[in-house]
């Protein structure tokens, strides 16, 4: 299975209907299993970046294949890719909490990326996204 | 229509994709972005080329930019205008815009009843960039959406 617009589309209607209920307001980016951006939504009223950033925290998920949040434990001083977060060799990289990687019969199928809350309202709520085609 | 809301540029995006894809017969990228070049919404259509997102982005950024569509401003770059009148006296514009400038055709300005831009809409992905299947119509495909 790969991501497909209709999938991407169907995640991100959810999640824009999730977040109206709640009162909420995000930027959703899905990219596809190489990090390549698929659908983007920014949400009426949230700040510009978010849309960038959102794009970032997915690429990052899906190339790293884990959450965007966890690419900075390889910037401690004590484990290998000590600098990753300094070398800024892509200039997507992001270690912003709110980037999960979407797994499906044991492969990474897509990623998907949330900005526009606090960094655990973001996580949650990725996490919920992703629930909801698994 | 004072703003372009996600509600109005999913509207769009769906008629454009609706055209790309019924009408033209190719998968393509197509962005709406607001009145400060801002992306709202972007979509890839399944089969079209990956780098096609950014150029759509792009495009819509640029006609947002210069008010204008990006099918005008590509006169100024094309070398066989040179020596024409309205034509070869931008060339530095390439690279301009830290980048994010972007002269292929597609990418079309959305105005209100006031004639202010709005936003505009880009797609990348048709083979052409003039012509009755190309992605200057697919973009015009979105527009006529807003006036149903």
């Amino acid at each position: 299975m790969v991501m497909n617009l209709e999938m991407a589309k169907k995640l991100l209607q959810t999640g824009i209907q999730k977040a109206k209920e709640k009162g909420m307001a995000y930027s959703i980016a899905i990219v596809d299993e190489n990090g390549w951006l698929v659908a983007l939504h920014r949400m009426d009223g949230v700040p510009i970046p978010t849309a960038e950033i959102a794009r970032d925290k997915a690429w990052t998920a899906a190339t790293f294949r884990i959450p965007s949040s966890e690419v900075s434990q390889f910037g401690a001083p004590n484990v290998s890719g000590y600098g990753l977060n300094a070398q800024n060799w892509n200039e997507r990289l992001t270690t912003i909490p709110g980037g999960l990687p979407i797994w499906k019969d044991g492969h990474v199928i897509g990623a998907i990326g949330v900005c526009g809350g606090s960094p655990d309202e973001d996580v949650i709520f990725c996490k919920k996204l992703i629930e909801e085609i698994q | 229509m004072k703003e372009l809301t996600l509600e109005l540029a999913l509207k769009m995006l769906e008629a454009a994709e609706r055209w790309a894809k019924d009408i033209a017969g190719f998968s393509c990228s197509i962005a709406v972005v607001d009145k400060a070049g801002a992306i709202i919404a972007v979509h890839r259509m399944d089969g079209a080329a990956m780098a096609t997102t950014d150029i759509a982005i792009e495009k819509a950024w640029t006609a947002v930019a210069f008010k204008m569509p990006t099918l005008m401003g590509s006169r100024w770059l094309d070398p066989r205008n040179i020596g024409k009148l309205l034509g070869d006296h931008a060339m530095g514009m390439i690279g301009r815009g830290k980048g994010r400038l972007c002269f292929i055709p597609g990418g079309i300005p959305i105005t209100n009843e006031e004639n202010e831009v709005i936003g505009a809409i880009g797609c990348s992905g048709v083979p052409s960039g003039v012509g009755d299947i190309s992605d200057t119509t697919v973009s015009q495909a979105g527009i006529t959406a807003l006036y149903e």
